[in-house]
C-alpha cells in the first residue's frame, strides 16, 4: 500500500496562492479529510495529488518517490468525483471495465474483479444498467466501485456526497468508511461538511486560505481547536470573557461567571489580562433559577427532535447558546441557571 | 376560465395544428404533386401530356450519364461533409472548451459566412478559384506553377465552396454536444489510466456523436440540394443533380422528367442518410429506465 507525503506544496493562480506551502504526511491505509470552506485550497490540493492540476512548488511523494512530473494516468489513483462522472454511454460493467482495460487486465480476471467489487458496493444485479437508469446513491456507489476495481494505490474523493439528500448522505458516510477499512486503502477525502469529516476520518486537516489551520484526530479538532476560526468551522461555539488570575506551568486560572476555571495556556495568558474563552453549546446544561452557576433568562428556544437549542441572556450581559436533550422543559422567558463543567473551556486569546 | 384551461391541457395536439397545416400545404401536397408529375408524359406547349408512364424512370436508369451524375452529387456531398467534420470538429472543441475571452469572437467568425448572401459568397469563390483568379495568379507570380491549376469547373472547386458555406452547420451542433459533455468525465478517464488521446477517443468522441451525427446529416443534405454554388462554380462542365433538375424544369420545361430526377435525388439522399444514421446509432441514447 502507499504512504503519501506532501512537502511545502504550493499552487499559484495569477497573484493568489490557492495552496500556500502545505506539508502533510498520510500514513499507509489512513483516512484523511481535507476540511474547509470553499476556496480554502482543499480541492486544488486534491487535484494536485491526482495530477489534474500542475504543481507550482513543492513535492508530492508516493512511498518516497516524487510524482509531481508523473501524468495523472500514470499515478495509479482511484478518484471519485462530486458529480460521479460516470461515463453515460457505458453500462455499469463497462464503466468498471474501463480502468481494467487501460491496465490490460485479461478478460476472465476482469469479469471476476468487476463482479467482486459490484458485490462489495451492493450493486450485484446492476452490471448491465446505464448510469441514467440508477438513483443518485447507486451512481455514487458505481463511482466508488469504478475507482476501487483498479486497486489503486490511493483513493481520492472530492465531495462525493454533496449531491445526495441528507438521509442517504449519512448512510453513505458509514458505508464509505466501512468499505475503506475493509480495503485498507490510503484515502484522501475532500469536504466542507465537518460532520462528514469527523465521522469518517482518522485525521482531519482543517484548511483556511491555502494553509493548514490545524490537523489531528477528529476529537482533538473538535474539543481542542487551536483557533477561533477552526472552532467555529467544526461546530458552534460560545465565547465568554474572563479575568486571568494566575499563570503557572502552562496552565492559566481564569475567573468567569461560572467560577474559576483552569485552562491549558499556549503562552497567551498574562495575569490580570481579560481573556476570551470558548466552549461548545452541548457542554452546557440548564438548571432551575437559583442553583449554582450563571444566572440568565431564556430568550429563544428551537426544538429539533433529538436536541433543543436555547439562547440564554446571562445577567452579566453575555449571550450563550445552550444545546440540551429535549427533557429540559424550559421555555422562552424562563429564568434559569446555566451550568458548565469546568474542563469544557479553552482559551482563545486576549479579549478584543 | 378554468374550464377553458382544462380543455387546453386535454388537447395538446391543438398546438401542433399550425405547424402541421404549414407542412401539409407547402411540403406534403407539393411532394405528392411531384410524385404524380414524375409519372406523367411530356407535353408540348403544356407542362405535361395525357396519361401516365414510367418512361421517365426508364430513361434515368438506362442512361449512365444521369446515374453518374447522382453518384457525383453524392460524392461531392460526402466529401463536403467529411471535410466539414475534419475542419469543424477542432473549431467546435475550441468554442466549447477553449478560452472564454476569445469565444465570442470565434463564435462570430464561425457564423459570419451565414451573414453574407450565398450568391455573393459563391461569386467570391469564383474570383479566388478562377484560372485568372487570385490563387492561380499569385502562385504563377511566385513561380510555383506554370499553368493555372484547375480549381473551378470541377468537383474540387464546388467542394471547396460548399465546405465554406456549410461549415457553420457542422460546427454548431458539435459545439452544443461537446458543451453537454461534463469535463470531469475526461478527468475520470485519465484517473483510470487513459492517456489524453484515449480519453478523447473512448469518452469525448462517442459522447459528441449526437452532434456529429446531426452536423453530418445537415451538411450532407444541404450539399445535395445546393444549387447556387454548384451552378456558379461548376459552370457548364460539372453539374450536380440539383443543377440538372433546375435545367430540366426551367430551361427545357420538361416538368415530368425534372420531377423524376428530383425524386431520384431525394430517394438516394434519404437512403444514404438512413444508412449513416443506422451506422452511427447510439445504444446508450435509447436506454432509459
Amino acid at each position: 500500500m502507499t504512504e503519501v507525503s506532501i512537502e511545502r506544496l504550493t499552487k499559484v493562480f495569477g497573484s493568489s496562492r490557492a495552496v500556500d506551502g502545505i506539508s502533510l504526511r498520510i500514513a499507509d491505509g489512513e483516512f484523511i479529510s481535507l476540511l474547509g470552506p470553499s476556496g480554502c485550497g482543499k480541492t486544488t490540493t486534491l487535484k494536485m495529488i491526482a495530477g489534474f492540476e500542475p504543481v507550482s512548488d513543492g513535492a508530492i511523494r508516493f512511498d518516497g518517490s516524487d510524482v509531481v512530473n508523473v501524468p495523472a494516468e500514470k499515478r495509479d489513483i482511484g478518484m471519485v468525483f462530486q458529480n460521479y462522472a460516470l461515463f453515460p454511454h457505458m453500462t455499469v460493467a463497462q464503466n468498471l471495465a474501463f480502468g481494467l482495460e487501460m491496465r490490460k487486465v485479461a478478460k476472465p480476471e476482469m469479469e471476476e474483479r468487476i463482479a467482486r467489487v459490484l458485490d462489495m458496493v451492493q450493486l450485484g444485479g446492476y452490471a448491465e444498467r446505464y448510469p441514467n437508469q440508477l438513483s443518485g446513491g447507486q451512481q455514487q456507489r458505481v463511482a466508488l466501485a469504478r475507482a476501487l476495481v483498479i486497486e489503486p494505490r490511493i483513493l481520492l474523493l472530492d465531495e462525493p456526497l454533496a449531491n445526495l439528500d441528507a438521509k442517504l448522505r449519512e448512510e453513505m458516510r458509514v458505508f464509505i468508511r466501512d468499505l475503506q477499512r475493509r480495503v485498507g486503502i490510503t484515502t484522501v477525502y475532500v469536504t466542507h461538511d465537518q460532520a462528514e469529516a469527523m465521522t469518517m476520518s482518522d485525521r482531519v486537516v482543517v484548511m483556511f486560505g491555502g494553509r493548514i489551520a490545524q490537523m489531528g484526530a477528529p476529537a482533538d479538532i473538535y474539543e481542542k481547536p487551536e483557533t477561533l476560526e477552526v472552532a467555529e468551522f467544526v461546530g458552534q461555539v460560545n465565547l465568554i470573557k474572563g479575568r486571568v488570575t494566575s499563570v503557572d506551568a502552562g496552565e492559566a486560572q481564569i475567573s468567569t461567571v461560572f467560577g474559576t476555571v483552569a485552562v491549558p495556556d499556549r503562552g497567551i495568558a498574562r495575569p490580570n489580562m481579560t481573556a476570551t474563552l470558548a466552549l461548545r453549546p452541548e457542554a452546557l446544561d440548564l438548571a432551575a433559577a437559583g442553583e449554582p452557576g450563571a444566572a440568565g433568562r431564556i430568550t429563544a428556544r428551537y426544538y429539533s427532535g433529538s436536541l433543543v437549542d436555547f439562547r440564554v441572556a446571562l445577567s452579566s450581559g453575555e449571550e450563550l447558546h445552550v444545546q440540551t436533550f429535549p427533557n429540559a422543559r424550559y421555555s422562552e422567558g424562563d429564568d434559569v441557571t446555566v451550568r458548565a463543567p469546568l474542563d469544557a473551556f479553552w482559551l482563545i486569546g486576549a479579549a478584543q | 376560465m378554468s374550464a377553458k384551461r382544462g380543455a387546453g391541457i386535454a388537447r395538446p395536439w391543438l398546438l401542433m395544428v399550425p405547424a402541421v397545416a404549414l407542412l401539409l400545404i407547402f411540403l406534403v401536397i407539393p411532394y405528392i404533386n411531384i410524385v404524380l408529375m414524375s409519372f406523367r408524359t411530356p407535353g408540348t406547349g403544356t407542362p405535361y401530356g395525357v396519361g401516365f408512364t414510367i418512361d421517365n424512370y426508364l430513361r434515368f436508369f438506362s442512361d449512365s450519364f444521369y446515374l453518374f451524375q447522382v453518384f457525383n452529387t453524392l460524392w461531392i456531398g460526402a466529401l463536403t461533409t467529411a471535410l466539414c467534420l475534419i475542419i469543424g470538429f477542432p473549431v467546435a472543441w475550441q468554442l466549447a472548451r477553449g478560452d472564454m475571452r476569445f469565444r465570442g469572437l470565434a463564435y462570430g467568425l464561425v457564423l459570419s459566412p451565414l451573414l453574407v448572401g450565398i450568391v455573393i459568397r459563391s461569386y467570391g469563390w469564383t474570383i479566388l478559384l478562377g484560372n485568372a483568379g487570385l490563387i492561380n495568379r499569385t502562385l504563377q507570380a511566385l513561380g510555383i506553377i506554370d499553368s493555372p491549376l484547375p480549381l473551378m469547373y470541377n468537383a474540387l472547386g464546388i467542394t471547396i465552396a460548399l465546405v465554406h458555406v456549410f461549415l457553420p452547420f457542422m460546427i454548431l451542433p458539435i459545439m452544443a454536444a461537446i458543451q453537454g459533455v461534463d469535463p470531469s468525465l475526461e478527468s475520470a478517464a485519465r484517473s483510470l489510466g487513459a492517456s489524453r488521446f484515449t480519453a478523447f477517443r473512448r469518452i469525448i468522441l462517442p459522447l459528441s456523436m449526437p452532434g456529429i451525427q446531426a452536423g453530418c446529416i445537415l451538411v450532407f443534405v444541404l450539399s445535395l440540394s445546393a444549387y447556387v454554388t454548384p451552378s456558379l462554380i461548376g459552370g457548364l462542365r460539372v453539374k450536380t443533380m440539383a443543377v440538372t433538375v433546375v435545367d430540366a424544369l426551367i430551361d427545357t420545361f420538361q416538368w415530368p422528367w425534372g420531377s423524376a430526377l428530383a425524386l431520384m435525388l431525394s430517394v438516394t439522399g434519404a437512403v444514404c442518410v438512413l444508412i449513416f444514421a443506422r451506422l452511427t446509432r447510439m445504444k446508450w441514447k435509447v436506454a432509459r429506465s
